[in-house]
């Protein structure tokens, strides 16, 4: 089997400088295709930056913005993740992914999941999406699309699995920050993400793509450290940290075959099971506006 | 207006002993932290690393280089300076800054008053040797004394400055420094960098619109601590990391003294107590003296508006800070 050709565009958006950022998409899309890839992935508002604030609606696109259309276009015979804020058509603007295949886009994930905690303060500027699918794909398999803080929640790696997907693709723009010698490569982020990616590669038997800007929005620094993992949960690749860079990673696709042949998790899922427990508990939640647990004294801890 | 400034008299508790870890030297710190003596000064470890606070300094020193150009780049500018004290911090700065866009584009201002100590300035040329960078000393005397008077002769303060206690003396050099700094801003053509670091920033050791002006911040972010251990892996001086850090506004003057902390006592409690989000009773079992975190959570709480824009009354249908929130460097805004 040909080898799959996956591109890490790990680049260092301008904040809010949406000509210079599509400019810099079209460029790295080009010297993807000169490069033989076969899946170029972009990070998290690669097209606009992210500490965006007040700037995010007037950098926003609709879905069919020609200007989305033309980087279609150059990703021709390829198929390309880029992300920017998108504007529904009622105005509620999103932090979006889109699939670019064959000229046309293809589909688009709607982040999810908004942190709004600590440095981060997405939920008063963003609309969280509601859907949660994988997609087709020109590549013969299905892909799983999630943006950053997605992945934070055990669910959605899990359900883009179960759709179907072999492929779990990650943009983020993730802040490094929490500093320490103790932290693998001395950020504390960077661990983190490290387990989640290695842990959901394993447990979906799937590849992870994971594609993190750098550079600089005003005080906040984008760590990069891209990385592909193989369906064994092994680093396939690792770029460098805070540099920026386009990485070619060649993965064997054969490789999810035979990591679910042999490890048969997702055969093994009971998503039935899963469903039934979750309506019990979503139930329970109705009579629980106030937390017993925690106010009863203790021995008498209300069962549940 | 004391407790708004640099300084605070009757100071008596200090932080003593501590929790897990603490009093150690920086032997056990890891692989980053390895501070030993060097071929320049005496023996022992150059500053004691609290374990929890090593980082892995080279990882710093990257993002904070990329933070200065990137501060640069964004507002048009291709220069900068600063005001060097001959101090580690400030030395800190200067080493960012040459490694960020070249000693070429740099001018580090040596800002002494009559009765600052001569090894600050000595401190201080020796960075410049060191980086090859531009420098520029105002005697900042005439100013300061142009104020308060001098040798009885009155100054341009009157009757109420003639007796001014050195707190306030202080104050007016570090904003005498923050004008010449701003003034010379202009004439080399660049940003002014800040030199405070986290832990003055959060006890409010610092003097508003004086020392703690600036355009940007590489090392707001680092405690003492963490300041040394950056300073040590990127070559600043070993002596000038070795001395007792002073804000020298008087002779003698020692942060230590003055706070009643010793800096990395001084460091584990903040971070513990900001960073982790330790309660009081958490830092107690620590073995945190009750006192100590007592006064260090006063000296954070009423130095709030140190670390703040000043606020603004709300009126209108969009207030800046409030509802109207834009990044401080977007499309435009380079000069």
């Amino acid at each position: 089997m040909q080898p799959l050709r996956i591109a890490l565009a790990q680049l260092a958006p301008r904040l809010g400088v949406l000509d210079d950022n599509l400019a810099r998409h079209s460029e790295t899309l080009t010297a993807a295709r000169s490069a033989g890839a076969d899946l170029v992935v972009f990070p998290e508002l690669g097209l606009t930056g992210y500490q965006l604030q007040d700037l995010a609606a007037e950098v926003a696109m609709r879905a069919d913005d020609p200007r989305l259309a033309g980087l279609a276009a150059d990703a021709a015979g390829m198929s390309a993740v880029v992300s920017f804020v998108e504007e529904a058509a009622d105005h509620r603007l999103f932090i979006s992914a889109a699939l670019l295949e064959d000229g046309e886009v293809r589909f688009v994930h709607r982040k999810l999941f908004l942190p709004t905690y600590g440095l981060f303060d997405e939920r008063r500027f963003f609309a969280a999406g509601d859907l949660l699918r994988a997609t087709d794909s020109r590549l013969g398999i299905r892909l799983g699309i999630a943006v950053c803080e997605d992945f934070w929640h055990l669910a959605v790696p899990e359900t883009l699995a179960l759709d179907g997907a072999q492929i779990l693709i990650n943009v983020s723009s993730s802040p490094g920050r929490d500093l320490a010698a103790i932290h693998e490569v001395g950020l504390g982020t960077a661990a983190s993400w490290r387990t989640l990616m290695r842990t959901y590669a394993q447990l979906t038997t799937s590849f992870v793509v994971f594609c993190n800007r750098v550079g600089m929005d005003e005080t906040i620094s984008f760590w990069g450290g891209s990385e592909v993992i193989a369906p064994s949960g092994e680093a396939v690749f690792t770029a460098p940290l805070f540099d920026e860079g386009l990485h070619f990673v060649d993965v064997e696709l054969g490789d999810v075959r035979r990591e679910r042949i042999g490890l048969p998790l997702l055969r093994d899922e009971r998503p039935e099971l899963h469903l039934r427990e979750l309506r019990r508990i979503l139930a329970g939640r109705t009579d629980m506006a106030i937390d017993q647990a925690s106010e009863a004294p203790d021995g008498e801890k209300a069962g549940r | 207006m004391s407790s708004d400034e640099k300084g605070e008299p009757g100071r008596s508790e200090s932080v003593s002993g501590g929790g897990p870890g603490a009093g150690g030297g920086v032997g056990g710190a890891g692989p980053e932290a390895g501070p030993e003596a060097g071929p320049e000064a005496g023996a022992g470890p150059m500053f004691e690393l609290p374990p929890e606070l090593a980082i892995d300094a080279d990882v710093a020193r990257r993002v904070m280089v990329g933070f200065i150009r990137n501060q640069l780049r964004q507002a048009g500018f291709g220069r900068a300076l600063l005001g060097l004290s001959g101090g580690i911090d400030s030395a800190l700065v200067a080493f960012l800054v040459a490694q960020a866009i070249g000693p070429e584009s740099m001018l580090c201002v040596l800002m002494p008053y009559r009765t600052s100590s001569p090894e600050s300035v000595n401190h201080a040329r020796l960075v410049v040797d060191r980086l090859g960078c531009a420098s520029d000393l105002v005697d900042i005397s005439p100013i300061v004394d142009g104020y308060f008077g001098r040798d009885g002769d009155g100054g341009a303060g009157g009757a109420a400055a003639r007796d001014a206690a050195p707190l306030r003396r202080g104050n007016f050099m570090a904003r005498a420094r923050m004008c010449v700094l701003y003034d010379r801003s202009v004439l080399w053509g660049g940003l002014v960098a800040g030199t405070g670091n986290k832990t003055e920033s959060l006890i409010g050791y610092s003097t508003l619109f004086g020392d703690s002006a600036c355009a940007f911040n590489p090392i707001g972010d680092l405690y003492k601590s963490q300041v040394r251990q950056v300073a040590a892996e990127i070559g600043v001086p070993e002596l000038i990391i070795r001395k007792a850090p002073s804000a020298d506004l008087w002779p003698g003057q020692t942060d230590e003294d003055e706070a009643g902390f010793s800096y990395p006592e001084l460091d584990r409690l903040l971070f513990w107590m900001i960073d982790k989000r330790r309660t009081d009773e958490e830092l107690a079992a620590m073995g945190f003296p009750g006192p100590a975190i007592a006064r260090v959570k006063r000296l954070v709480a009423v130095s709030e508006f140190k670390r703040q824009v000043p606020p603004v009354a709300k009126l209108g249908p969009r207030t800046t800070g409030v509802d109207y929130l834009y990044p401080r460097r977007r499309p435009g805004s380079a000069r």
